[in-house]
């Protein structure tokens, strides 16, 4: 699918296919692909969690501040903070799922609107533009690992988000294929019961996953700011939400939990951004988005659906959603 | 006395202990017929999105389309409102046609809804997902993003009119109360749409259709986000692609706060209505007494939190200490998930 849609853009357009598109593909939506594969992780031991932006926009919107306030430009202690917020928010997501086993999408509902309003009350409603934003952040946004220059002469690289990306990707990966936690996470999206009843202790891997998928937000979150040079607390929170979903079940990830591949999730996002990037270099407006994004996800799960219906074929196959 | 009936309860004494301390703080006001009218006029909005919503979570599934659909619909309406003056058929007509083409609009989004829930098997979560980009393109497509204004001034009535007194919105949703409660309580395709979402196989086992009552149920909740557009667009003159998607995740906490199971096979239309009042008394009431709209936020969130985690106590308490004495064994709990 990302083949045939690249081919269409190339020959719409010659100047997709280029080392410089690929890099900026890769320096605007890493932070989107690091969400996807936190969201990812959590619907493999079969749950939801809508919490990742809002956890985000608090990681980062706090450590801006805290950074503004100490008058330090630091990005390690940006990023312990926003991480630090992200796995004290995943705790508590976890202690809700674990001890009162309340369905995951609710609690992460609550969660998100409990926090994010927290949030405004309590630190401020400001937006931080790009005059007062420590240094740090901008300097992480421009960082390139690697110096090339186009035949023009603009200048372009590889930029260091992707390292962020391929470092998280290859954690994750690690995690999911050579652990025990992580071939546990599988088994709990296959079957529940099977799990707990072997004696695993469920509430610890829970803890896991969802402090995982803060923590990976709140990196998400620094990188947001860095990239746009302005921290806004209300900003993430409902624009990349169906987005991340969408990267993710395309890329073949179960609903249910217990199956999908972190290669399909990072294809997922990578059709995905192209999709955001390459419909105004088509030439149709941007008003036009909305309707793509949305097609692309009807389309994509109605042949998995359908195709999956075939393959079982008269078995008594009913699945719940 | 069984959760069915406790949860209700729950709701009932939170809405009057909120009512009471509400209008202890703000003596006089609260209660007034001013205010009244406008809680009337708000709350009609998002307690039919939310009625839609429950219909595809009794059976199992979610409608996050549902805003979407609701933006759609008025903005086709809008269209033909906004061309009144062009198209020259009596005022009275042209609104009835408006509201037509809107109900039409939304069965067509809540058909494809359907058929991608119950045909191709697509989970409801994800479909709808979809679908809620594919309307509201759709209807950004048509506006070219931009606003549509200049409707009839009779077109009002809707969403400021007054029928005997009362906010002629809220009659309507007293009747969308009256006739959803029908469906689900008296009709074989309400007791078909309990049976599927407690239990598919069987559902199935028992001769039931169970492709056709899916679809009826989105085409249900999709009229619901209809008439939605119509009040909407007419309490405001206006109509704007994506207006009231802050309505989305609002109407799933009131949904579950109102005592729905989001597993399906559970759900009752006085939980939610309930639910719906509790969620308004305490937006008013925050707002009289001078609260931010964050802390509502906040106190939403808190509010579905602290509901559900009292929910699993008493079910767990039933289960594990009355059921177990009885038993002699300790049941196990549910998936949780």
């Amino acid at each position: 699918m990302i083949l045939l849609f690249s081919l269409v853009v190339t020959i719409m357009n010659p100047a997709f296919f280029t080392l410089q598109n690929f890099f900026d593909l890769l320096h605007n939506s890493s932070g989107d692909a690091i969400l996807a594969i936190g969201f990812f992780v959590a619907l493999l031991s079969g749950g939801i969690d809508i919490s990742f932006p809002a956890v985000a926009i608090i990681g980062q919107y706090i450590a801006v501040n805290a950074l503004i306030s100490m008058h330090v430009s630091n990005l390690v202690l940006a990023l312990a903070i926003s991480c630090g917020v992200g796995i004290a928010f995943g705790a508590v997501n976890a202690f809700f799922v674990s001890v009162f086993r309340i369905n995951t999408l609710i609690v992460t509902l609550g969660t998100s609107s409990l926090f994010h309003g927290a949030m405004l009350e309590l630190v401020g409603t400001k937006a931080v533009n790009a005059g007062q934003l420590p240094k740090c952040f901008t300097d992480f946004g421009y960082a390139k690992v690697l110096h090339l220059q186009t035949a023009s002469g603009t200048p372009y690289g590889l930029p260091l988000f992707a390292i962020v990306l391929a470092v998280v990707v290859l954690a994750t990966w690690l995690i999911l294929r050579h652990t025990l936690l992580g071939r546990i996470i599988f088994a709990m999206g296959g079957n529940f019961e099977a799990v707990r009843r072997s004696g695993v202790n469920i509430r610890r891997v829970h803890f896991f996953i969802y402090c995982y998928v803060g923590f990976l937000a709140g990196i998400m979150g620094i990188m947001s700011v860095s990239l746009i040079r302005y921290s806004n607390p209300t900003y993430i929170v409902d624009t990349e939400l169906l987005p991340v979903i969408a990267a993710v079940v395309l890329g073949g990830a179960s609903i249910m939990g217990g199956s999908g591949t972190l290669t399909g999730t990072l294809l997922g996002a990578t059709l995905i951004a192209m999709l955001q990037q390459n419909l105004v270099l088509m030439g149709l407006s941007s008003y036009w988005q909305e309707f793509f994004v949305g097609l692309m996800i009807v389309i994509g799960v109605t042949v998995t659906h359908v195709q999956r219906k075939f393959r079982t074929g008269n078995r008594l196959t009913f699945v719940r959603d | 006395m069984n959760a069915k009936r406790a949860n209700s309860l729950t709701l009932l004494v939170l809405l009057i202990l909120s009512t009471g301390v509400i209008s202890i703080f703000v003596p006089g006001n609260f209660l007034s017929i001013r205010n009244l009218h406008n809680m009337g006029r708000q709350l009609p909005e998002y307690g039919l999105l939310s009625l839609a919503n429950m219909l595809a979570m009794i059976t199992g599934g979610i409608d996050l389309s549902i805003v979407s659909i609701t933006s759609l619909s008025g903005v086709v309406a809008g269209t033909i409102l906004s061309q009144y003056a062009a198209i020259g058929l009596p005022v009275g007509v042209t609104i009835a046609l408006a509201i037509l083409a809107a109900i039409a609009v939304a069965l067509l989004c809540g058909a494809v809804n359907g058929v991608l829930v119950a045909y191709a098997g697509v989970p409801a979560i994800i479909a709808t997902l979809g679908t809620n980009g594919l309307f509201l393109g759709i209807a950004i497509i048509i506006t070219k993003g931009a606003g549509i204004i200049g409707f009839p001034p009779q077109f009002a009535f809707f969403g400021n009119g007054l029928i005997l007194g009362i906010p002629a919105q809220f009659v309507i949703f007293l009747v969308a109360v009256g006739l959803v409660a029908l469906l689900l309580n008296t009709t074989a395709q309400g007791m078909s749409m309990y049976m599927y979402g407690s239990n598919p196989i069987v559902a199935r086992f028992s001769g039931i259709n169970n492709h056709l009552v899916l679809l009826k149920t989105y085409l249900a909740g999709s009229v619901l986000c209809a008439v939605s557009a119509i009040i909407m667009i007419s309490g405001v003159d206006s109509v704007r692609p994506g207006y009231g998607s802050q309505y989305l995740l609002l109407t799933v906490l009131i949904v579950v706060m109102g005592g729905t199971d989001p597993n399906g096979g559970f759900g009752t239309v006085l939980g939610v209505v309930l639910s719906i009042f509790v969620v308004q008394i305490l937006q008013s009431g925050l707002n009289f007494l001078g609260f931010s709209a964050f802390f509502m936020k906040t106190s939403w969130g808190l509010l579905l939190l602290l509901l559900s985690v009292s929910h699993f106590l008493r079910t767990d308490i039933i289960k594990n200490h009355i059921a177990g004495k009885y038993l002699k064994k300790k049941v196990q709990p549910d998936r949780a998930v």
